[in-house]
């Protein structure tokens, strides 16, 4: 019960249970605890009023449950042969139509039975829940399946079980066949004109597609909270004391998670995200932080300037950057009015923020893409000195991802692999067997966060939201799972390979929503919990560089190139 | 038939483009497969890939040509790419010596990563620009010729050269892929059980061809 975060309605197939255990104290509710193959164990799940014997009953229905011979409450499932066809037989139905309709996945979630149940955090699921109960009802008219309505006679049984209990078991009794059609006709409807037929695909309609272990809908009308509109200048005030510090930082970042902030806003509460301006600072501090850092910018910027043509001629590394930049420069949204026409004046700025930076940081230079990443800042900021010291403090978090060796892309990608593994087990294993488990595909989502994705405005929201680092500091790696698990349907009923797989990630550009995808991002980030956070090797950009200078081992290089 | 299905292809050629960044090697790639020029188009990030189908004497070839980014510092994600192309177009500027001195880099690098026997082309672009021109059509040929590659100079924004690239290096391709197929056609016939209606080639000259490299 340590964290809360660890609850959640997660479906497993039964071949991932190794054992069910149950608990009958003497005093509290009874409960019972899932353990999967892995070793990996659920939080109980409680048992209000009673009902364990008649869930294991139920579950025996479906899959081989003996007690085990050393432990009384102990019950493994058996690592059976021909799950298909025990599952069949042990259901007794006339003719399992819902079964046939997944043919190649004998143990599908239409059978998994693990729930677990919060104390506190299943309220949402309870009782606020008209519109998941309005969604099964629908699902079932939609198919009329004899399956179903022997499963909830079975359900009745459950009467004395939780009603949370019962909620979730109904859930994955009824929603596996039905769920990959929903992906279908989800994709098809957002992505019409995304041609992703690459190989011969008479039969795309017929591949099943594994149930979504987590299924976003309903996980983030569990977890995700509304999103907000965004802060206004009044209820900014309201963070502020008299001299212009920011009273509540944890509220403050809290706030712009769920709704960010109106552009208007934009310049001041950026240079705090981003921790060009600490969140102390008094209005005064602020302005002279402003006036010293210009003085400083403008220093950094003369030694590039001030660099004759003579010197320049016998300087290749300073051409090839200020090349490289100028190349980059010209076609940096372009289609922006702010940086649209001829001698555009905010041109220059680009240019002159990236060469300055990249004599700040010599060693790392310019590289392709940080010209994106300080597009909207010079945007917002509006002033060359401002614009280069809140990249700095960007790059500062971000840097890594444009080393020499890509450690800082390795171990976001290494990291997103985890996390698909712990939040989509099918999906990983559908990587996994195209052999795309390097995350090649999210390489520009993560180097670029999204830019390229979005509309430019929402590029701005979805950065100062990433900036709080309210929930984790990697919601950044949380907004890609949400993006493949919304199209996971597609992918996997398409079958696509590593290159059809590609084109369709790069395609989705312009094509996402992305306060939707925020709010799945919350409801996985906070299902993945503790769990999640062990995904991620420490000092995973944004997470500031370690110390020590360790990012990764060789072990983990591997494993992603 | 309402549709005609995508698939509908004999063969189906990977191709790469490989150049200094700012070259026009995006352009390139959308002038053959959508006919279409942007003049501030982005900088490519990581690697993006479009297809265009066209007839090769008589052959359906689909062309899957792959886009990488062209600064050095993303080598080692773009290189990973090369895998399983058979063709190569090496493009730079003819207005940017630096991007014509780095020919020799590219090589290098497809050498190292790529298929020994990758078909390989070099373009010149942006030959519109010719009063900007720092690399002469002669240099461009010398090289060409030095390094066994077939040579032209391109232009994406006037539609130069462009098709013609790509027939030329899809065509090469299709040459050694049939003379593959039909040694391998032949293997076949004289590897099958015999009294099933295949004639047996005694003489079978399978084993003298040239194998290629290629595989679709």
């Amino acid at each position: 019960m340590q964290d809360k975060n660890l609850y959640t309605i997660r479906a497993v197939p039964f071949t991932d249970v190794r054992s069910i255990r149950r608990h009958t104290p003497a005093f509290g509710w009874q409960y019972i605890i899932v353990v999967l193959s892995s070793g990996l164990a659920f939080p109980p799940l409680y048992f209000y009023n009673g009902g364990v014997r008649e869930f294991l009953a139920t579950v025996k229905q479906h899959v081989v449950l003996l007690r085990s011979a050393e432990h009384a409450n102990v019950f493994p499932v058996n690592d059976f042969q021909n799950p298909l066809q025990r599952t069949l037989s042990s259901l007794e139905l006339p003719r399992a139509v819902s079964l046939s309709i997944v043919p190649s996945m004998p143990v599908s979630g239409g059978e998994s039975a693990s729930q677990e149940n919060g104390e506190r955090t299943d309220v949402d699921v309870l009782d606020g829940s008209p519109s998941i109960r309005q969604f099964y009802r629908r699902e079932r008219q939609k198919v009329h399946d004899p399956a179903r309505d022997i499963s909830m006679q079975v359900l009745e049984k459950f009467s004395l079980v939780t009603k949370f209990a019962r909620e979730a078991t109904s859930q994955l009794f009824w929603e596996t066949p039905t769920n990959a059609f929903s992906h279908f006709e989800r994709g098809s409807s957002n992505l019409s004109a995304i041609d992703s037929s690459q190989k011969p695909r008479d039969d795309v309609l017929e591949l099943p597609v594994p149930p979504d272990p987590l299924e976003l809908d309903k996980l983030s009308l569990a977890w995700g909270k509304p999103r907000q509109p965004p802060l206004g200048l009044e209820e900014w005030a309201t963070f502020l004391d008299s001299e212009g510090r920011v009273v509540d930082s944890k509220a403050l970042r809290k706030r712009i998670f769920y709704g960010g902030v109106e552009h208007k806003l934009r310049k001041e509460v950026w240079e705090i995200l981003l921790g060009y301006q600490s969140y102390e600072s008094t209005y005064a501090e602020k302005e002279y932080q402003r006036s010293n850092k210009k003085t400083e910018y403008e220093i950094i910027k003369n030694q590039w300037q001030s660099i004759s043509p003579e010197q320049e001629k016998r300087f290749t590394k300073f051409r090839e950057r200020k090349d490289l930049i100028e190349k980059d420069v010209v076609r940096t949204d372009r289609s922006i009015s702010f940086y649209g026409g001829d001698g555009n004046a905010n041109l220059s700025f680009l240019h002159n923020v990236l060469l300055t930076y990249s004599f700040y940081n010599f060693d790392l230079g310019y590289c392709q893409g940080m010209s994106d990443l300080l597009s909207p800042i010079l945007f917002v900021m509006e002033d060359e000195s401002e614009s280069f010291w809140c990249f700095v403090a960007l790059m500062e978090r971000l840097g890594p991802n444009f080393n020499r060796d890509q450690n800082g892309m390795h171990s976001q990608l290494f990291a997103l692999s985890k996390l698909v593994e712990l939040l989509d087990a099918p999906l990983h294993n559908y990587f996994k067997q195209k052999d795309c488990l390097n995350y090649f595909i999210c390489f520009r989502w993560i180097l670029l966060q999204f830019k390229r994705e979005l509309e430019y405005d929402q590029t701005m929201r979805l950065w100062e939201v990433l900036w709080t680092h309210h929930l984790s500091e990697h919601l950044h790696l949380y907004v890609c799972i949400a993006l493949l698990k919304r199209y996971r349907g597609k992918i996997i009923g398409e079958q696509m390979e590593f290159d059809t797989l590609l084109k369709f990630i790069n395609e989705l550009s312009g094509h996402i929503d992305i306060d939707v995808t925020l709010r799945d991002a919350e409801a996985l980030c906070l299902c993945a919990g503790e769990n999640g956070s062990a995904c991620i090797p420490p000092g995973t950009p944004p997470s500031l560089p370690r110390e020590d200078g360790f990012l990764f081992n060789s072990e983990l290089d591997d494993t992603v190139l | 038939m309402a549709h005609r299905v995508d698939h509908e292809y004999d063969y189906l050629f990977k191709i790469v483009l490989i150049g200094d960044s700012g070259v026009g090697k995006s352009n390139i790639l959308s002038r053959f497969t959508r006919n279409e020029f942007c003049l501030e188009s982005k900088s490519t990030i990581g690697v993006e890939f479009a297809t265009r189908t066209v007839q090769v004497e008589g052959k359906t070839v689909k062309a899957q040509i792959w886009d990488t980014a062209g600064q050095e510092r993303y080598r080692a994600i773009t290189s990973a790419y090369y895998r399983g192309a058979v063709g190569a177009l090496l493009v730079y500027d003819i207005t940017k010596r630096q991007t014509f001195d780095n020919v020799q880099r590219w090589l290098r690098e497809l050498r190292d990563h790529a298929d020994s026997n990758i078909v390989l082309m070099m373009a010149g672009n942006k030959s519109d620009l010719n009063h900007l021109r720092s690399v002469s059509e002669e240099d461009g040929h010398a090289v060409a010729e030095k390094e066994g590659l077939s040579f032209l100079e391109t232009s994406a924004l006037e539609a130069t050269n462009i098709e013609k690239a790509f027939q030329t290096i899809l065509n090469e391709i299709y040459h050694i892929v049939s003379k593959k197929a039909l040694a391998a056609q032949e293997a076949a016939a004289s590897a099958s059980i015999p009294g099933q209606g295949t004639t047996i080639n005694v003489g079978d000259e399978s084993g003298n061809t040239k194998t290629a490299c290629c595989s679709t």
